[in-house]
């Protein structure tokens, strides 16, 4: 029989030896100061990109998954002599943010020269001044065709420092056949539909529509209200109303029928009706959320000029057409509905891929807030994703 | 070989092994360590001994902690239900097959932990069969569903950790000496009476080291809950995950990491006085 | 038994039944966990017109023609096998050097060592990847992409590598060494010519391990990643918008090509057991179970 001694002397060991290399640890660390980072830099003094000559040497994009068709990445290599490393590695804007923030903090990117993040994103990036304002002679194309509707939105009133890649409507999607009477948000909090209905995960997405189906005007809401909302959600969930909170893979509910009416973005739907035509968008009574999806250029970018020729180049509407033409989101580019009606002329007529003003009468961008306010509704509603 | 070259060589042996994992390792958990004690906004962290995230942690938390352990738990057990059979089979019966069952077990590992999931997202969707023979049955109520619930989290669980039950009992039963068996048998020992004195008892090590394997990974996962769980079934470890992808709270997330570890070392250590620690621990040569 | 002509054939199918009961269950596990694979199998023959694969829409062998079709997904699984495979060497290397020291010698710390390697695989994933994202960050030797990643991956498969190369050792005769050593070898010699060949199934098996557990990881690598892609990291991101076809037509390839190694490696290890006894007890009672053995 072993001796308790020994069995205890081993850890025993251990768990001493870490304790003095922890209080070292932790006494330099005090000493040497310095917690997570630079503060942030804030409105004044953003660097200013400054475009050089031609484009050349090599380029790191990130984008989000499949938003891009397969033809622009050669086409623009072959046209700059630009090398291009695209890359997709931004699932979630949060989740994209977090694994991002160490690095910014310190001024560099991690390679990057360009990414592509949601406008409250790129607000709150640019509030901890981690972008560059965009030198604008270096994208003419932009200034040239850049649909008007989307010249000033609130976040960025003049275009400084981001560029829309793709805009889209975020309403209701709906199974036609299972749910064919849900045409307001409000509608998704009918107990017939019970366990049928799914949210999207992130809190700008889906707040600010519950908050329209309460009658509350979200680009002029307070703190409180979106509490309020937050609440009428958490109080779905208690009773089984919503059931799960999804980034894409609403996607997934809906197709198998586990869901009947979800909150989708309309790209989604243009692709998940060409498989099942009972599956269609509806721009929601209340109006619907207009989102766009910003290239920015972050400090420590390593080539900015070629970032700002990508930008250039994707502002072509012959190039852009392409990629709508794959992507099936808002183009943000005028001049491609043309081009797209010869090629397609069903796509060129979707009320998804080129709105109408009409359409969109009672849709709202994003709203805004402060950095403290996201703080505390993101908390909110992280408690209550997170059950 | 001279005495003290005897005696060094351990030391190099395990040298690189050492050092890799105190660096790579431990180091970085008192790094952890020092983040859970500073405090503030992203950008703008001061390292100043706030203990208040603990405490937090624990208030604010404390249902996906006891949710984590029970879900973990149930798994566990089920899994070493489903296991014990198929391990005793590989050992005692299989003869030529063993191997491949061998394979069976580890090879599903191979197609990426996602994609196993998200095929039983299709499997348990509402309107498969498998669903629907489980309502017939009446296992699941007329409209009910069997994704977004926690039972669907507590089956991926499952599924994801058999392998971890399933070779450790495997291991410790092949190392039965059968004669033993056949001794209790001689000794007018039932079928059923030469497994629960001889075989089952014999086979602890490899049970402990089995369920130990599968509960702790088990209690830190989220991918499970994330894809087959809904609002009211998330773990721990997508609240970890959260605060440090989402919300950017890495204080807090840092604090609640190492929460999470220690109330496992609390299980683990109360588990292991109960059941016995060589079986963790190994046996040494004589 | 008595009265052997009394017993109906229902109680004989009974009495198969129980015989039989265990193994009857342990085949039912082993469907319960092909079951994904067969709906990943099925899937890859989809041929959807959309992005989406969940439903079924119609059969295509197009998929399995275009396996390699998509260039983000091949760099990733390149990345990934290339991640798995050094991370496979060396921690294989690192740990069977750790089970030798901790198996065959007493020296002081070995309870401790024992202790270090056994808490890795007691941590949550997500603590060790968060924990390790932090680390980097903060020396800033490493740039975080395929360097940190190895690194990560190297560092949870060592425990791995250590119990399962020790628990092979545990039940090695050393009498063979000896054996060696008094017809004249040096200690180096017998480990090169009787040690390792012995114990290199053990060696393979912790190997195939630590190559599982790398191509599979997820967590870890998620923290740990940068702007590198591994192959789970481009599914988890193509989950998101629809993943293409073609990933199941790899997850398949990857699954089949594993079935094959592994049989393979069976086969050679057969062979390396009939030309050495590794357990003599074991074999001399248990012969009516096993095939008889023929010598090589």
């Amino acid at each position: 029989m072993r001796s308790h001694r020994g069995k205890i002397r081993g850890p025993a060991l251990v768990v001493a030896a870490l304790v003095a290399a922890m209080a070292l640890t932790l006494g330099l660390a005090a000493c040497g100061g310095g917690g997570g980072g630079i503060e942030g830099g804030g409105e004044e003094a953003a660097e200013t990109v400054k475009t050089e000559g031609q484009p050349s040497g090599s380029l790191t994009i990130s984008n989000w998954p499949l938003y891009i068709d397969k033809g622009t990445v050669p086409a623009f290599e072959n046209a700059t002599g630009v090398s291009v490393k695209y890359i997709e590695d931004v699932n979630e804007n949060a989740e994209f943010f977090g694994k991002l923030q160490p690095l910014l903090s310190r001024g560099e990117s991690g390679g990057r020269s360009l990414f592509v993040v949601t406008d409250w994103m790129a607000a709150k990036m640019r509030e901890l001044g981690y972008l560059q304002n965009l030198d604008k002679s270096g994208i003419p194309n932009v200034e040239a065709n850049l649909s008007s509707s989307l010249r000033h939105p609130s976040f960025d009133p003049n275009r400084e420092f981001s560029v829309p890649w793709q805009s889209g409507l975020g309403g209701l999607i709906v199974r036609t056949d299972l749910a064919p009477e849900v045409h307001s948000i409000c509608d998704l909090f009918d107990p017939q539909y019970k366990g049928k209905v799914d949210l999207l995960s992130e809190v700008i997405e889906t707040v600010p529509l519950v908050m329209a189906c309460e009658g509350t005007a979200p680009d002029t809401a307070s703190e409180a209200d979106w509490m309020k909302a937050i609440d009428k959600i958490q109080g779905a969930v208690e009773s089984g109303q919503i059931r799960r909170f999804t980034g894409n893979d609403y996607a997934r509910d809906l197709t198998s029928g586990d869901a009947v009416a979800v909150i989708g973005w309309s790209g989604d739907a243009v692709q998940l009706q060409a498989d099942n035509p009972d599956i269609e968008w509806r721009m929601p009574t209340e109006g619907c959320s207009l989102w766009s999806d910003n290239m920015v250029i972050p400090i420590g970018a390593p080539n900015p000029t070629a970032a700002e020729a990508w930008m250039n180049y994707v502002y072509d509407p012959k190039n852009q057409a392409n990629i709508a033409e794959y992507v099936n989101y808002v183009t943000p580019v005028e001049g491609v509905k043309p081009i797209l009606a010869k090629r397609e002329p069903e796509l060129a007529n979707n009320q998804l891929i080129f709105p109408s003003k009409s359409f969109t009468k009672n849709c709202f961008t994003q709203p805004k807030l402060s950095a403290e306010e996201l703080q505390n509704v993101t908390r909110a509603f992280d408690a209550v994703v997170n059950g | 070989m001279t005495t003290i070259r005897r005696r060094v060589i351990p030391y190099f042996l395990l040298g690189p092994g050492t050092i890799w994992l105190v660096v790579f390792f431990v180091v970085p958990l008192f790094y952890m360590a020092r983040l859970s004690l500073e405090s503030g906004v992203v950008g703008n962290l001061e390292f100043n001994w706030d203990w208040s995230n603990f405490g937090d942690s624990l208030s604010l938390y404390d249902t996906q902690f006891v949710r984590s352990f029970i879900y973990a738990g149930l798994a566990t057990l089920i899994a070493l239900l489903i296991s014990y059979p198929l391990a005793y089979t590989i050992a005692f019966k299989a003869g030529r097959w063993r191997n491949a069952l061998l394979f069976a077990v580890i090879a599903p590992f191979f197609t990426t932990y996602l994609i196993r999931t998200l095929a039983w997202e299709t499997i348990l969707s509402d309107q498969s069969p498998v669903v629907k023979a489980l309502q017939f049955v009446g296992l699941v109520p007329e409209n009910g569903h069997v994704l977004a619930t926690g039972a669907a989290v507590i089956a991926g669980l499952t599924y994801n950790f058999l392998p971890f039950m399933v070779l450790p009992i495997y291991a410790s039963l092949e190392r039965i000496d059968e004669r033993l068996i056949e001794a209790a048998k001689d000794l007018y020992a039932s079928a059923s009476a030469a497994f629960w004195k001889v075989t089952l008892p014999l086979s602890a090590p490899g049970i402990v080291a089995g369920t130990l394997l599968t509960f702790i990974p088990a209690s830190g996962d989220y991918v499970n809950a994330q894809f087959l769980g809904s609002a009211g079934n998330q773990m721990i470890g997508n609240v970890i995950q959260s605060l440090y992808l989402k919300q950017s709270d890495y204080p807090a997330a840092a604090a609640l990491s190492f929460v999470l570890m220690a109330l496992i070392m609390v299980i683990v250590v109360i588990y292991i006085r109960f059941a016995g620690s060589e079986a963790l621990m190994g046996e040494e040569a004589k | 038994m008595s009265g052997a002509g009394a017993e109906g054939s229902v109680a004989r199918s009974w009495r198969w039944l129980r015989e039989h009961t265990v193994n009857i269950v342990a085949a039912l596990v082993v469907i319960y966990m092909l079951i994904p694979i067969a709906v990943i199998f099925f899937f890859s023959f989809n041929d959807p017109a959309g992005r989406y694969n969940f439903t079924w829409v119609g059969f295509t062998f197009q998929h399995w023609g275009n396996a390699f079709g998509i260039p983000e997904l091949n760099s990733a699984l390149l990345t990934s096998l290339k991640l798995a495979l050094l991370a496979t060497l060396i921690s294989t290397a690192i740990g069977t050097l750790m089970a030798l020291a901790l198996v065959r010698h007493r020296f002081f710390g070995r309870r401790a060592a024992n202790f270090l390697i056994v808490i890795p695989m007691a941590t949550p994933e997500v603590v060790m990847g968060s924990a390790l994202l932090s680390f980097f960050l903060i020396i800033n030797t490493f740039s975080l992409g395929f360097q940190t990643l190895l690194i990560a991956h190297i560092m949870f498969c060592i425990s791995f590598v250590v119990v399962v190369v020790r628990s092979r050792l545990i039940g090695f005769d050393r009498n063979l060494e000896e054996a060696a050593q008094d017809l004249g070898a040096n200690p180096l010699q017998t480990f090169r010519l009787v040690t390792l060949p012995l114990i290199m199934p053990g060696i393979f098996g912790a190997a195939m391990l630590a190559f599982a557990l790398s191509i599979d990881d997820f967590v870890i690598s998620n923290f740990n990643s940068g702007t590198t892609v591994t192959f789970p990291l481009y599914i988890y991101g193509a989950a998101q918008r629809g993943i293409p076809v073609e990933v199941n037509v790899i997850a398949i390839i990857l699954f089949g090509v594993t079935v094959a190694a592994m049989g393979f490696a069976t086969w050679q290890q057969q062979r390396a057991e009939k030309m050495a006894s590794v357990r003599p007890e074991q074999e001399a009672t248990s012969a009516p179970a096993r095939p008889a053995r023929v010598p090589a």
